[in-house]
């Protein structure tokens, strides 16, 4: 944010400058642009850097070469086999959030709004949100063995707790004055949750999906890993048995790949969609 | 606090004052509705949420099987020799990514280029699996200490970073300007502007650091075979004895659940301070 002021400061077209120190003004930007970008990608170079003299330190067999796992990378893409499993994860993982939306939003709701609530939920919630991963992931394969409900489940037990925190923490910050004013307006109570209370909410669902996107993937990658039988968990298990590393390496960039996609596209632009009503908070709320 | 608890009730009653409805309210009611009694009653539920679970489900454990087996556990002599071997590892690893942590993302707050250089190297870090870290760890390093002192270290070094950076920038800039015009050096601007401001943000990482990071050492216990707390929870779990494995997730749940509220919320707030005490 501070960056982009620093630039408005430094280009903003309508500062009245004389034009010769307005066009310096824009060469130091540019080239400020430039250097950033320069050393951005120098970062992406550490990266690659830093994996080559890994793999070399710990030979090729053990962690494969980048243009190796690129190689597998190919592979697996040129086979197809790979848009099955991409979209039984994705699919497990959208509806584990589906499931943590409607079991983390109406406890949320009721935290937000009751004390009682709250103290009752409280404490499961924020225990909920401390318990390790690994225990979520075995647990929903116990309760449901082997089949594709155990991610579901494990993703849905590891997003609610933070759908509840953050839509309570909405409901609380809904504006007070806009209740007192339909209830002076002889609102109905129902009225009021319809029209004031329930659109506040979804926002703050939506930004606790964002914020826990990253980690129920995960989430459900690691269930797969114990016991799925599709996804690209399962693939990575399968290569791990075969000690296929460079096969595991590339499951997991192309995954984490797609992810970021879905991360950057599909969600900041759903959000942004649902929050059009309200174009001033857009920027608060990422 | 006083907002939220007041707000339904006046809501639901209008009309009436406050203080008429706690009067009105009989003494029951009171008790059956404050704090405590919430708690106990969620507790409650919980448990009743279990029975019915492991009575519904074969596979699940009741609450007694579990107990039973947690004791028999503690009779064998397997908890402590396990979690002393585990919380070494979990130590050093999370005070190794605490040290690099904040190191690395004070620079990473403090000037703009090393920004520029280091967030596609932490973007990457933040979204490796702790899975991927762990296959790895063990093959790289066998079946000892190392893999799982690495894997915690590298799943949770990067959140650390992401924290103390986050505040790093928060500092105020009008304080930062000021010692750049005044040409403070780089060492007191250090001490005695950026850490204090920090500290809040670096509890915050820290404890981040500690929820992944046992997720992490764990994880990379129950693929190696080196001994510890996730691998005496496999070793339950790969018997189909799904009651001495429950026995250890409450074990290392307990105690994740103890370090958090007793030692990092209590530790966050105080560092906090100076913020919320408006």
């Amino acid at each position: 944010m501070t960056d982009q002021l620093v630039m408005g400061t430094d280009t903003g077209p309508s500062t009245p400058a004389p034009p010769d120190r307005e066009a310096a003004a824009r060469r130091t930007a540019r080239g400020r642009r430039w250097r950033r970008t320069a050393v951005l990608a120098l970062g992406w170079v550490a990266i690659y850097a830093v994996w080559e003299a890994a793999s070399w330190w710990f030979g090729s067999r053990l962690l494969p070469r980048p243009h190796e796992v690129l190689q597998s990378a190919i592979e697996i893409i040129e086979t197809g086999n790979f848009v099955g499993d991409f979209s039984a994860s994705v699919l497990k993982t959208f509806a584990g959030f589906g499931v943590a939306a409607l079991v983390g939003a109406p406890i949320g709701y009721l935290m937000g709004r009751s004390r009682y609530w709250r103290a009752f939920f409280h404490d499961g919630v924020t225990i909920a949100g401390t318990i390790p991963a690994i225990v979520y992931a075995v647990m929903s394969l116990i309760v449901f063995g082997l089949s594709n409900l155990g991610p579901i489940l494990a993703v849905a037990l590891v997003s609610a707790p933070y759908v509840a925190l953050n839509v309570a923490e909405g409901i609380r910050g809904v504006d007070q004055q806009l209740i007192t004013m339909s209830e002076a307006f002889g609102r109905t109570p129902r009225q009021i949750r319809r029209e004031v209370l329930v659109p506040t909410i979804v926002p703050f669902v939506f930004a606790a999906i964002r914020m826990c996107f990253a980690v129920a993937w995960k989430v459900e990658a690691l269930t797969e890993v114990f016991g799925g039988r599709s996804g690209v968990g399962f693939q990575i298990r399968t290569e791990y048995q075969l000690y296929d590393i460079s096969a595991v390496l590339a499951w997991m960039v192309l995954f984490i790949a797609f992810m970021l996609v879905i991360e950057r596209l599909v969600l900041a632009k759903a959000e942004s969609r649902l929050l059009a009503w309200r174009p001033e908070e857009r920027g608060a709320a990422l | 606090m006083t907002t939220v608890s007041d707000q339904p009730t006046s809501a639901v009653a209008r009309r009436r004052s406050t203080t008429e409805i706690e009067q009105d309210t009989p003494q029951w009611r009171k008790v059956l509705t404050s704090d405590p009694a919430a708690r106990v009653t969620s507790l409650l539920a919980f448990v009743l949420f279990w029975v019915l679970v492991s009575a519904l489900y074969d596979r699940v454990p009741g609450p007694v099987a579990v107990w039973t087996s947690l004791v028999d556990e503690f009779s064998r002599g397997e908890v402590f020799g396990n979690f002393a071997s585990t919380l070494y590892r979990f130590g050093v690893g999370v005070a190794l990514a605490t040290v690099v942590g904040v190191a690395v993302g004070v620079l990473m707050g403090l000037s703009q280029l090393s920004r520029a250089f280091l967030e596609s190297p932490v973007l990457v870090a933040l979204s490796i699996p702790a899975i991927i870290w762990s296959f790895l760890t063990v093959m790289w390093f066998g079946f000892g200490d190392t893999s799982p002192i690495v894997t915690t270290f590298l799943t949770s070094v990067p959140f650390v970073v992401v924290n103390v950076a986050q505040g790093v920038r928060g500092v105020s800039r009008d304080l930062r300007d000021m010692s750049a015009t005044y040409d403070v050096p780089m060492g007191r601007r250090v001490r005695d502007l950026v850490l204090p401001a920090v500290t809040g943000y670096i509890a915050a990482g820290v404890r981040f650091a500690i929820i992944i990071g046992w997720n992490g050492v764990l994880l990379a216990e129950w693929f190696g075979g080196g001994g510890g707390v996730g691998y005496r929870a496999r070793f339950w779990y790969d018997a189909n004895r799904y009651a001495g494995f429950a026995a250890w997730v409450v074990l290392f749940v307990g105690f994740i659940v103890l370090l958090d509220r007793l030692v990092l919320d209590r530790m966050i707030q105080r560092s906090f301070r100076w913020r919320d005490s408006r």
